[in-house]
């Protein structure tokens, strides 16, 4: 791919993405809601029934681990809890992602006509912000806040208490006969868990790697001071030698240069005084001035390392 | 047998143990989405070692009645099916991928500057806008999550969380996650420009100081400890890399690390790239949602190198030594891709501005700080 090309290429990637993103921005939400077809995390939940409590056990939206909800009842029999679809209770102004859990049909009976009861339903996994709507498709405004009395219990289980009045508004058959129809379901607010969850979680990870940094840098620092410690044990054992012979010049105060250029000076120095016929290294085929000159060089060699041939040449 | 007999066995064949015609124009298509894929792999060099397995992933799944990704009469998974139900599905390869990369990992860069752990988390900031974002537009939670954390820059993470939450947008996200590492040298340049004035990227950076072998030791078992008692969910993860981690740098199982750098890390590459790729069969890949992934991908990027940066100006408000605000784009998690792009911006300002160093501590941050953010996720919703 030529430059130009490739410098196209990049230009365009930017000038795109803006109108790309815009565009995307643009398309109506309702529309990819549509393309993207289904609920696919419509809860299904299985019931059970223990003497007079119902329990309901379901993988809620937005969750991998199953839930229990448990249903009871005073002031009536509870009969029977069944799941309903929200698609059944579908209304405009009701988003069904707000609905964690399926909606559930209460049915009732041996309730005075026209009398209260308390419905119960309790789970952990409530909070104390959760509501439970009611679904009642023969009245005007089909979908109603039941009002709950939101209670806290121990191990953070939250109880749930709605009254519903037989043949009241929030009764299905809309009869004061003695029977009780609840539809609904409890209700967090789905932007509300997501929005709050989103900004705890965002500062949850600056808090956990600030803790971690902390940590981190608490212990550089003790690592570093026993670094240094080691280090300082280190030079003063270098050190104590040194001081047990105190003639010996330590060997840092003198350079190889220096040494070298005192040497030469010392050489210089005695060569003056040396005797004009060597006693040693006598041969007749060398003159005496070709002898003393060889000997100068390799004394010369040596002087820097060897402390006898200097005292040699005294 | 008849002419005609003949002629029905013919068509009978034909029709029902040949792939040409059941091959629908939708498996044309994603061959030749492959056949790209495989040509940035090949010509073009962009992270070749994933998108090498995950085109031919692609190209091989979506020939019609291959048995390939489906289940047998028995209800034994099909060849790559295997691979993606014990690898993928059960969460192993990640895991692994992940073990490779703690024994790869020289975490002194980090070890010497622990405040670049601060840019890690700063530059996960795309991960929850870009969830945000997904969620107007329709997505659920935990696909919103997943979809998130491809601006992490982690491929292991992102296919860990994608997984476990929302396995059925493994294919796009894993595929988004490694183009956009890939062209991390071409989108974070012009952000690091906006966001940085010329005298900020000559900013030069003390010399790191030395790291003992001895702190190198226990770093993973003390940043395990924090970790994992903050985050449990990101034990599986964590723990993994922090392991491979210890491995290096203890030096005396040698051979297993060398073995969990190389040897297994390569095989595992191999299944994990097919069948990320076989998982983009043409009626689940050829959708709004995946162009939307990739949409939000590239945003989420953009925002995370965004989120990197702005936390080094904000660090550098409160700090004596100011740093370069360079080093924050680097808090992508895409080891090393991102760090050297740092270093050549500086660079580029001040040839003799040495930032690669320096950019690998919040590099390094970027993995703890998307496994982090993807353990969050992964607590969130169980």
């Amino acid at each position: 791919m030529t430059k130009i090309t490739h410098r196209f290429l990049k230009g365009t990637f930017w000038t795109w993405l803006i109108p790309a993103l815009m565009m995307v921005a643009l398309v109506p939400r309702t529309a990819v809601w549509a393309a993207f077809g289904e609920d696919l995390e419509k809860p299904k939940p299985e019931f059970t029934r223990e003497g007079d409590v119902i329990t309901a056990k379901l993988i809620p939206r937005a969750k991998s681990t199953s839930v229990s909800i448990h249903f009871q009842v005073s002031g009536g029999r509870l009969i029977d809890v069944e799941g309903m679809e929200f698609k059944e209770a579908a209304h405009p102004d009701v988003d069904n992602k707000d609905f964690k859990s399926e909606l559930f049909v209460i049915k009732i009976d041996k309730v005075s006509p026209g009398s209260e009861v308390k419905v119960s339903i309790t789970s952990d996994f409530f909070s104390s912000s959760t509501q439970y709507w009611i679904f009642n498709r023969m009245s005007k405004e089909p979908w109603m806040n039941g009002d709950v009395q939101n209670v806290s219990l121990p191990d953070l289980v939250q109880k749930l208490v709605i009254s519903v009045k037989d043949g009241g508004s929030f009764d299905s058959d809309g009869v004061a006969d003695g029977r009780i129809t609840l539809a609904g379901g409890p209700k967090d607010s789905f932007w509300g868990y997501a929005l709050g969850t989103l900004f705890i979680r965002f500062f949850g990870i600056f808090l956990v790697l600030s803790i971690l940094m902390i940590g981190m840098i608490l212990s550089g620092r003790v690592f570093q001071m026993l670094d240094k410690k080691k280090a300082m044990r280190a030079k003063e054992i270098q050190l104590q030698p040194a001081a047990a012979t105190p003639d010996v010049q330590p060997a840092e105060t003198v350079g190889s240069e220096l040494a070298t250029a005192i040497c030469v000076a010392l050489h210089l120095h005695f060569s003056a005084h040396r005797p004009t016929v060597p006693s040693h290294f006598f041969t007749l085929e060398i003159s005496p001035w070709l002898r003393q000159g060889r000997e100068r060089i390799m004394n010369a060699r040596f002087i820097p390392t060897n402390r006898d041939n200097r005292l040699q040449n005294r | 047998m008849t002419w005609d007999q003949v002629l029905e066995l013919i068509k009978s064949i034909l029709l029902t143990q040949t792939g040409i015609p059941n091959l629908s124009l939708g498996q044309v298509i994603m061959i030749l989405i492959s056949f790209f894929f495989l040509y940035l792999a090949v010509a073009k060099e962009y992270e070749p070692l994933l998108l090498v397995p995950i085109g031919f992933g692609i190209f091989l799944v979506n020939f019609p009645l291959a048995p390939l990704m489906g289940f047998t009469e028995h209800g034994d998974p099909e060849l790559i099916r295997a691979f993606y139900k014990y690898g993928v599905q059960w969460e192993i390869i990640p895991c692994l991928i992940f073990l490779g990369l703690g024994a790869m990992t020289d975490f002194g860069p980090l070890i010497a500057n622990p405040k670049t752990l601060i840019i890690g988390a700063g530059a996960q900031l795309g991960v929850f806008i870009t969830y945000c974002g997904t969620l107007f537009f329709g997505f659920t939670l935990k696909e919103a999550a997943s979809v998130g954390i491809i601006g992490g820059a982690d491929g292991p993470t992102t296919i860990y969380l994608t997984a476990m939450l929302a396995p059925q947008l493994l294919g796009p996200n894993a595929l988004a996650a490694y183009s956009y590492m890939a062209m991390v040298p071409l989108i974070q340049p012009p952000i690091m420009r906006l966001m940085t004035t010329p005298e900020q990227r000559r900013i030069k950076m003390r010399q790191l100081r030395p790291v003992s072998a001895k702190e190198k030791l226990l770093f993973p078992l003390v940043a395990s400890i924090f970790i994992i008692l903050l985050i449990p969910a990101v034990a599986p993860l964590m723990g993994m890399f922090m392991f491979g981690n210890f491995m290096r740098e203890c030096g005396v199982v040698k051979r297993l690390s060398d073995t969990a750098q190389n040897a297994m890390m390569n095989i595992v590459t191999i299944l994990l790239g097919l069948s990320v790729g076989a998982t983009m069969q043409a009626d689940v890949f050829l959708s709004w949602k995946p162009m939307l992934i990739f949409g939000f991908g590239l945003l989420d990027f953009i925002i995370c190198t965004f989120g990197g940066i702005l936390t080094v100006h904000i660090m550098n408000l409160f700090l004596k030594e100011k740093m370069n605000p360079l080093i924050g784009s680097a808090g992508v998690s895409a080891v090393p891709m991102a760090a050297r792009v740092s270093q050549v911006e500086g660079q580029k300002a001040d040839p003799d501005n040495w930032l690669i160093m320096h950019a690998m501590g919040p590099n390094l941050a970027g993995v703890i700080g998307s496994a982090s953010a993807a353990g969050m996720f992964i607590a969130m919703f169980k």
